[in-house]
């Protein structure tokens, strides 16, 4: 099962690249990333059965965190399999990708998914990295999808940027790994995986395990987006065709929290929390800090995604930081929330942008009398990831923040709570009158595209049951919320 | 396994990282890109050396494999990629870094007392002791010092293969038996496929921009 899911992506790259016919990709697309979502379902089913599920003699390995976000990576991919089927359709019918761009992106981005899924299922560290990587090296061909100046540079910045931040992130991991040279049981390669690392992380040699989680930190929130490393994101997200960039902002984003919560788990062990929670929160609410700023001045509507997504990675980090019980879980649920509502949002962006040609705020108003289904939707998104009550962002929010009173962080969570506040108060005004102001005179409602639309009411309806977690997933996320506190 | 013979071995790679130390700071201050290239094949060379000596002097037969890969990618194919791609976009043009090479000297000084620094509380691991650990964090440093420093696509390549040379050997360093294979095997792979992407780019950049100037790449902002 774990070995089939790998595969299946694999296999529908290749079945892409054989043929000629947009329909074929299409229909490929979606139904492989709804068998991936079934198969996803099954994989968390059984883990929350049995503990752990492993393939290929452990070499594959998913417990309830990494079903977690196998089961996010999957969504995220399916809804963007069916919207992608309506975006590329208009933006051919408006003559603005060739069929050899569409052949690219139906082949690359199965790959680019079969390497996010890879991530939490690989149980080496080393293994993850290279995961990482190819996961990176795979979608820098989507973000320069359209060839044009500014798509060059956001694709030289993603791939210059990432590089050095990945290597970084390998020197890390090696040197994590000889950390736990000489702890008995570690020989011949095995202080590389996590399952074998982290019952014995309190033994593992200190010195070593302080500079690789300072490495390890910098190079994965180079991914991430963590300030001051975050300089690619905007760039890489406004170019990249839209479901590529909801696939990066919703789907990769993760892989890249989610290796730094593997290895926070071993800091933690070996080093008290201290150190490494100090670090944590501090580039995690550095980094709302930064990109509040830029929501509050911010003239494009798809680079402001990309602060948002800043923003949303710092406070993952943070909840890591503030560490305990219930820091790890307003960690684990704002990665489930996010994941579930950002994609509507890059949809909603991405819709505009074609109806209107143009990615800028002051051109564009009144999207809800032109678009009435996508502008409602759009908002609906933009209230949720900022954090509106009922959503689920308010309750993750809500959960870290308590963690960090829980330990005394107090000035750390005022400026936690000023930069989200900041946050909602600068996505609310702009995207208020991108919605709700007044059309230009002489536009009418026009037909929406059920692709389109069928993609954002499947992700609306998640971020509506949000409010209610169904009780297996509830359990799923109690026990990944386990693995990451370190108790489990 | 008899002492005398790891002592030599662990000699023999600490002078071998020493070279590679060497090579770089050419490298820093090197302004031609065709003796850049050679420059980086002749630091990979060292690199593939150390692995083979570890591998012998540790009887760990695997670290053979690290260094074949080493030979074969690093000292051989990539720099033959890297000229075909320099030829094929006609540049014999210098480098033209922000900083003249003896600040560039002196910043990296700087840098490599940096990397003994850092690696210092490090004496007790790695059998070939903390001195090969330091130049692996020094060829790291001054790698992304590089990156800054020179504006050129191709040159920033070089740089992104300095730091992962630093990186690989600080894996021999750190550890007498290497990575585990199927690790040292992806790495290898990502390594490869990452310069081919660049090499794409950097075509298609002197392409539309009709140079190779980073500073180039300056449109997106906010």
């Amino acid at each position: 099962m774990l070995l089939a899911i790998l595969i299946i992506p694999l296999l529908a790259g290749l079945l892409c690249l054989a043929t000629r016919s947009r329909a074929v990709w299409e229909g490929v697309h979606v139904a492989a990333f709804t068998v991936i979502a079934g198969l996803a379902a099954a994989i968390a089913w059984r883990v929350a059965d049995a503990g752990t599920v492993t393939a290929l003699g452990g070499f594959l390995r998913a417990d309830a965190f990494s079903a977690l976000v196998l089961g996010l990576t999957a969504f995220v991919a399916l809804v963007c399999s069916v919207y992608a089927v309506g975006y590329f359709r208009r933006e051919s019918r408006d003559r603005r990708v060739t069929k050899s761009q569409l052949l690219r992106y139906y082949t690359l981005t199965p790959l680019f998914a079969a390497t996010m899924l890879f991530v939490p299922l690989a149980d080496s560290l080393g293994v993850m990295w290279v995961a990482i990587e190819a996961g990176t090296l795979s979608s820098v061909l989507l973000v320069t999808f359209y060839n044009q100046k500014t798509s060059l540079e956001a694709g030289w910045k993603y791939l210059i940027i990432g590089s050095v931040g990945i290597s970084l992130a390998l020197f890390g991991t090696i040197i994590a790994y000889s950390a736990a040279i000489g702890v008995p049981g570690m020989e011949a390669g095995r202080g590389m995986n996590w399952s074998a690392l982290a019952p014995v992380a309190g033994q593992l040699d200190k010195t070593a395990m302080r500079l690789a989680f300072v490495l390890v930190l910098i190079g994965y929130g180079t991914k991430a987006g963590l300030v001051p490393m975050h300089t690619w994101k905007p760039d890489a997200y406004e170019q990249a065709p839209a479901p590529a960039a909801a696939l990066l902002g919703a789907g990769f984003i993760n892989c890249a929290v989610y290796a730094i919560a593997r290895f926070s788990v071993l800091a933690d062990k070996c080093l008290g929390h201290e150190f490494p929670g100090r670090l944590l929160a501090g580039f995690g609410v550095a980094s709302i800090l930064v990109a509040a700023p830029f929501i509050l001045t911010q003239r494009n509507f798809r680079r402001i995604l990309a602060y948002s997504s800043i923003d949303h990675a710092g406070i993952m980090i943070a909840a890591l930081g503030f560490g305990g019980p219930l820091g790890a879980l307003g960690a684990v649920l704002h990665m489930v929330f996010h994941a579930a509502t950002k994609p509507l949002l890059f949809f909603g962006a991405g819709a505009v942008q074609q109806q209107y040609g143009t990615p800028y705020f002051r051109k564009v108003s009144g999207v809800i009398q032109v678009l009435p289904w996508t502008g409602g939707l759009f908002f609906m998104a933009t209230l949720a990831v900022t954090g509106m009550p009922p959503f689920g962002i308010f309750q993750s929010e809500f959960t870290i923040l308590s963690a960090g009173m829980a330990a005394h962080n107090e000035w750390t969570v005022a400026l936690f709570a000023l930069g989200v506040a900041i946050i909602f108060a600068g996505f609310l005004v702009r995207m208020s009158r991108l919605v709700l102001g007044a059309p230009a005179p002489g536009q009418a409602r026009v037909a929406e595209c059920p692709w389109k639309l069928g993609a954002m009411a499947l992700a609306a309806l998640v971020v509506a049951l949000g409010v209610w977690l169904p009780a297996p997933l509830g359990a799923l996320i109690e026990q990944a919320a386990r693995i990451l506190e370190g108790t489990a | 396994m008899t002492p005398p013979s790891q002592e030599l071995g662990s000699h023999l790679i600490t002078l071998m990282a020493a070279l590679m130390l060497v090579v770089q700071m050419l490298l820093v201050v090197q302004k031609m890109l065709l003796a850049g290239i050679r420059l980086f094949a002749l630091q990979s060379l060292l690199l593939a050396g150390i692995a083979a000596a570890a591998a012998f002097f540790n009887h760990a037969s695997e670290v053979y494999v690290v260094a074949l890969l080493t030979l074969a990618g690093k000292v051989l194919f990539l720099p033959w990629l890297l000229n075909r791609q320099v030829r094929r976009i006609q540049i014999v043009q210098e480098v033209e870094p922000l900083l003249g090479a003896p600040t560039s000297m002196l910043v990296c000084g700087g840098l490599t007392l940096l990397g003994y620094m850092v690696a210092r509380p490090f004496t007790h691991l790695g059998r070939t002791g903390s001195n090969t650990l330091a130049v692996a964090i020094t060829l790291l440093l001054t790698g992304i010092f590089l990156m800054f420093n020179c504006r050129k696509a191709v040159t920033q390549v070089l740089a992104l293969l300095t730091v992962e040379n630093g990186v690989m050997l600080a894996a021999v360093a750190l550890t007498s038996y290497g990575m585990p294979l199927v690790v040292e095997l992806g790495v290898f792979f990502d390594v490869l496929v990452a310069v081919m992407v660049l090499g794409i780019l950097v075509y298609r950049i002197r392409e539309t921009f009709a140079s190779m100037d980073v500073d180039k790449l300056n449109q997106l902002k906010g």
